[in-house]
């Protein structure tokens, strides 16, 4: 009997941005792309420019509770490239990169996390919105994916998840469909090490998160998370089989959560330092620039070009999120039915009531 | 009025351990009785997520790791099925599991362990096998939190036959009922409000002094009106109580605390008394708890009273991003406006 | 704040260099005061203090490279651990308002208010269960009636508190509030009784519910009276004689916990009849007070009954009761046991009969006497002794 299972680790990019030997071509191709390395590069600047802007806003009151994907931004950017405008992202809440590439607006992703519903109504129209219910995603995921598969479509669709969530029944549930069923769905797990505090090491007794794919009889593998090239590389081979009808991809990105949590949880309470400043040495935007750089792809010039851009677009964005004028309260009922149902006026009227009532109190 | 404690009254010694007395918030009286029955009983032990070295994402937990181990203060993985099924599954081999779901938010996972099989697996091997185990859940909204997180679905819960509800209103019904749950042999879902966790500080003597189960509490005394409540919507009830007082309207708040079974032959005396009867809930009004007393009252209380029951809670919506959290929340003008209309019926 | 991290510096730099400190270990700091010069890829930044306070430790050292989030300076201040992983619990602190600002002046007031109720003093109060003992409806002389029929009778202006329900258990029924309402058409509507009259029904219904009456006749011979003595003296003066020898009569019983208290001074009710209604002003420790002064006393009394001015504690605590009904008309009576007391003496009019007197038969001033006393605390000859001693102390000219 035996519990060991190989697992393929891809990594394209040290953490100092040298080149490892015996890259495929695939990855290679990517390397040698600076077109997309560049793009690659802008996306997880901006994603790290608007995540830190995020939190200062929620610690000057602006903003309610917000999680930060701080080191986490490689991942990100590599599926919302790797997607097309027709795949299905069927995320959970830390995907920020991958909102930003689909077409979210920062100002509907301060909205959200702003307590504003409107900001849910953000991105591409079959995208599903994020998820807080750890796991939950993933089942919807597969009943998406069956969907497409009855409507004899060929689109793929792709599912995120963190370390934690890879526990949950959901999780479990899911890639065991997919794999009975042969269904077009990548699961990409983000193992950023934390699960709030939980650690890995307790998270789960398997060597790796990827090979719960063995048990689901679908194809597994690592990839180092903070190489964009890397994950990007998979991530297109992934969709590959997806969309060409061979069925799903289980990818575990290692990364690391350099951030809290959220902005109330206190990361200090329960990490050893040392482990975080072993992390930076790791972080995906470092390693990149490297790597830019020394190819000549990438200069000063051009970063600080590109953070004024940066800036400017988030401010923009932020700018929108503040001015807007705020819901009325009736909005919390409306969507709650396709036709808003006569017996529910009394509760609307109840609710006009103890508006106008509130009105008189504030003048 | 003093607190009247009740006959049947627990007191257990502890070995070499003083009676100490803290002045504390409702989260860290929670904290303190966990760690007195702990002590107390060997059997007691604690899991869900974050639960161990982190102290519990809202410190419930603070210390017990630290002073019992992982043994008996276990940091799960990610999956509230899970907990909700190995908490059965260690109950029914003689454990006393208290689970922590992180927010009732995610509790929704657990139900169908909760109603499949913690609610009857005593009925169904006729005694042989139960359940006593605590699940416990901050609860509730008005705490500018995300979606998910301000959920009020204790209706859900009560609605099924063998689960009992408690919900406790202060840092020292908190302590006494959550011994209540832990002693008591059926499944409790124990589902406390967070917006009020840590708003004010009592005295709590930790003597292992459980509250009685099945019973209201009488905060109030009053002969103009009922006024029910439980959970953060007791402090609301309380202020509207005072605004209504200075318009020379008495209210009796009685705070319900088992939300299932409850105690109705109080309310029932109370409204026999003041004849009128207003209930206050967080959670939106159709189906929900205050439904449940206002029909046993119809049926009971037809005669005494002179005025219809009425109910003073959220609306029946999802409730509201927290933009609009403060348009949903019942608050104490609401209360005391239909209190003094129900006054001029 | 407990820790001060490093701040995002903008421009998407992630970390810094330590270049300078500016401050020591177990310094105190001011707000906005240096702490640490450090270099980033751009530039050296200063970092200034975000609070005034004690600085415990210092992170790094010349050379090191931090990142976002890493602590730089520890300040001696208590951990400010959130206690939470999304949204804000709100603490407790004295007469602090919720955090909505919106609603902020409204809850300002209300929990200004609540500071005097629920978050005032460290214990709430509470009762487990019920303050009330029984299942009794507050509901003494309040009718019970459905409120379909409470709506009737607030249709039809009848007070439904006076209405006598012919349904089960005395309740009022549509068709009781009709009836009340025909006659109170017919007959006017019925007066809700107030004040003196009401107290005089209630007082009246419980005596008839727990009082045992007996109540012995007899005539006192009062023909050697002189013109103008006040009758209600003698009678006083009488009372308080028959008091001293017979005290079980001047006792207060309680019947449901079978005590009796034997009053060591005779405090006399006399009942006073006015257009008001009945008014029962008590004599006080008639047996110690000279005739001048029992009569100062009672004219007082009556003056105060007259104008409306007496004190309820005036009519409160007698030990034994007097009606003087035969001022106007009548000769013998059962007068009313008013508990707890246990004895009342009723005086018939005094007028001329025909009486056997030393053998033969003569034309005396008589005055009619009758007793009532509550026979489950008097026995009937300590009642007859008593009254006795009544007849005896009337029968002679003049007392003092």
């Amino acid at each position: 009997m035996q519990s060991h299972v190989e697992v393929p680790y891809l990594q394209c990019l040290s953490n100092e941005g040298h080149v490892f030997n015996g890259l495929s071509e695939a990855q290679l191709s990517i390397l040698n792309d600076p077109e997309f390395l560049q793009e690659a590069y802008r996306w997880m600047t901006l994603t790290r420019v608007y995540d830190q802007k995020a939190v200062a806003l929620q610690r000057t009151g602006q903003m309610g509770t917000y999680p930060s994907s701080l080191g986490q931004e490689a991942i990100g950017v590599a599926v919302g490239l790797a997607m097309s405008n027709e795949d299905v992202l069927v995320p959970y809440y830390r995907d920020h990169a991958t909102f930003l590439i689909r077409g979210w607006p920062i100002r509907d992703l301060l909205l959200y996390w702003g307590g504003d519903e409107r900001g849910s109504a953000g991105g591409p129209a079959q995208d599903f919105p994020i998820c807080v219910p750890i796991a939950t995603q993933a089942s919807h995921a597969v009943g998406v994916g069956s969907a497409i598969k009855i409507k004899g479509e060929h689109q793929a669709v792709v599912t995120t998840i963190g370390d934690g969530g890879s526990s949950k029944g959901d999780f479990l549930e899911a890639i065991n469909v997919a794999g009975a069923w042969q269904l077009p769905v990548v699961f990409v797990i983000s193992n950023n090490q934390w699960a709030i505090s939980v650690p890995r090491s307790i998270q789960c007794g398997a060597e790796t998160l990827a090979q719960k794919g063995a048990g689901a009889g679908i194809p597994f593998v690592q990839v180092d998370g903070n190489d964009v090239a890397a994950c990007y590389q998979v991530m297109q081979e992934a969709l590959d089989r997806a969309r060409s009808g061979k069925g799903a991809t289980l990818i575990e990105a290692i990364t690391y959560r350099l951030g809290d949590h959220t902005t109330a949880d206190d990361a200090t309470r329960y990490r050893p330092p040392e482990e975080v400043k072993e992390a930076w040495s790791k972080e995906p935007i470092k390693r990149l620039q490297s790597y830019l750089a020394d190819k000549g792809w990438w200069n000063e010039e051009k970063e600080i070009a590109w953070h004024k851009h940066c800036d400017q677009k988030v401010e923009e964005g932020i700018d929108a999120y503040k001015t807007i004028a705020p819901e009325p309260a009736e909005a919390m009922f409306d969507y709650l039915y396709a036709e808003f149902p006569e017996v529910m006026n009394s509760e609307l009227d109840r609710l006009y009531q103890k508006v106008e009532r509130l009105n008189k109190e504030d003048v | 009025m003093t607190d009247q404690v009740s006959n049947e009254i627990t007191t257990h010694e502890i070995n070499s351990h003083e009676i100490t007395s803290h002045e504390i918030t409702m989260v860290e009286a929670v904290t303190l009785a966990l760690a007195h029955e702990m002590r107390r009983d060997p059997d007691v032990v604690i899991l869900g997520e974050d639960v161990g070295p982190n102290g519990g994402v809202f410190r419930a937990t603070q210390g017990l790791y630290e002073e019992f181990g992982f043994k008996r203060v276990m940091d799960t993985p990610l999956a509230e099925t899970l907990i909700s099924g190995m908490t059965i599954g260690m109950a029914g081999y003689g454990l006393r599991p208290v689970a922590e779901i992180q927010f009732m938010g995610f509790i929704y996972a657990c139900m169908e362990h909760l109603v499949s099989h913690a609610s009857r697996l005593r009925n169904r091997t006729r005694g042989r096998i139960s359940c006593p185990l605590v699940i416990r859940a901050p609860f509730g909204g008005g705490i500018h939190a995300p979606e998910h997180h301000s959920e009020s679905t204790e209706a859900l819960f009560a609605h099924v036959p063998g689960l009992r509800v408690v919900i406790p209103s202060s840092p020292q019904r908190a302590y006494g009922l959550l011994l209540a749950a832990i002693r008591n042999d059926d499944p409790v879902l124990f589902l406390e409000p967070k917006r009020v966790y840590r708003i004010e500080r009592q005295t709590v003597v930790d003597n292992g002094q459980a509250l009685p189960l099945d019973t209201c509490f009488t905060l109030r005394q009053g002969s103009d009106m009922t006024l029910v409540s439980w959970g953060a919507s007791i402090r609301e009830t309380l202020i509207a109580a005072e605004l209504l007082s200075e318009q020379g309207v008495e209210c009796e708040v009685l705070d319900l605390a088992s939300i299932k079974p409850f105690d109705f032959k109080t309310i029932l005396k109370s409204v026999k008394h003041t004849g009128r009867c207003c209930i206050v809930h967080e959670a939106c009004r159709s189906f929900g708890v205050g439904a449940e007393i206002a029909a046993g009252l119809a049926e009971h209380a037809l005669l005494d009273l002179k005025a219809p029951v009425k109910r003073v809670t959220g609306f029946d919506t999802v409730m509201p991003y927290f933009k609009n959290e403060h348009y949903y929340l019942p608050s104490e003008q609401d209360i005391v406006t239909e209190c003094l209309s129900l006054m001029k019926f | 704040m407990k820790y001060f991290k490093l701040p995002d510096l903008g421009e998407g730099l992630s970390e810094a260099e330590i270049v300078e400190w500016h401050v020591k270990e177990g310094e105190h700091v001011e707000e906005d005061q240096l702490l640490v010069s450090v270099e980033t890829a751009k530039a050296i930044v200063d970092l200034p203090s975000p609070v005034s306070g004690k600085v415990v430790a210092c992170f790094g050292e010349f050379g090191d490279v931090l990142h976002i989030g890493d602590p730089l300076v520890e300040y001696d201040s208590p951990s400010e651990d959130t206690g939470t992983v999304v949204g804000e619990i709100p603490e407790s602190t004295p007469a602090s308002p919720p955090t909505d600002k919106k609603s902020s002046k409204r809850k300002k007031q209300a929990s200004e208010d609540s500071s005097k109720t629920s978050s005032a003093g460290t214990n709430d109060q509470f009762i487990i269960g019920s303050a009330h003992a029984s299942s009794r409806s507050n509901s003494m002389g309040q009718s019970k009636a459905t409120p379909s029929v409470r709506a009737l009778a607030r249709r039809l202006n009848v007070d439904i508190d006076s209405v006598r329900g012919s349904g089960p258990e005395g309740r009022v029924l549509a068709q009781d509030v009709e009836s009340s309402a025909r006659v109170d058409q017919e007959r006017g509507q019925g007066e809700q009784l107030r004040g003196v009259r009401r107290t005089m029904a209630k007082t009246m219904t419980a005596s008839h519910q727990q009082v045992v009456p007996v109540t012995i006749f007899d005539v006192a011979d009062v023909h050697k009276w002189e013109e103008g003595e006040d009758t209600t003296i003698r009678l006083a003066k009488a009372i308080a004689k028959a008091c001293k020898k017979e005290p079980a009569l001047n006792v207060w019983f309680d019947g449901e916990h079978m005590t009796r208290r034997l009053c060591s001074q005779v405090d006399l009710a006399i009942a006073v009849d006015t257009e008001q209604g009945l008014f029962v002003p008590v004599l006080r420790d008639i047996n110690n007070r000279s005739l001048k002064d029992l009569r100062k006393g009672l004219d007082r009394l009556r003056q105060d009954v007259k104008s409306r001015t007496i004190p309820p504690s005036e009519m409160l605590g007698a030990t034994i009761t007097l009606s003087n009904f035969g001022t106007m008309a009548g000769r013998f009576a059962t007068p009313v046991v008013v508990p707890p007391t246990v004895a009342i003496v009723g005086a018939g009019k005094m007028h001329e009969d025909v009486v056997v007197h030393k053998g033969s038969a003569e034309i005396r001033r008589v005055m009619p006497i009758s007793l009532t006393f509550d026979h489950r605390a008097v026995t009937g000859g300590e009642a007859a002794r008593f009254l006795e001693i009544i007849l005896e102390s009337l029968s002679k000219r003049q007392v003092k």
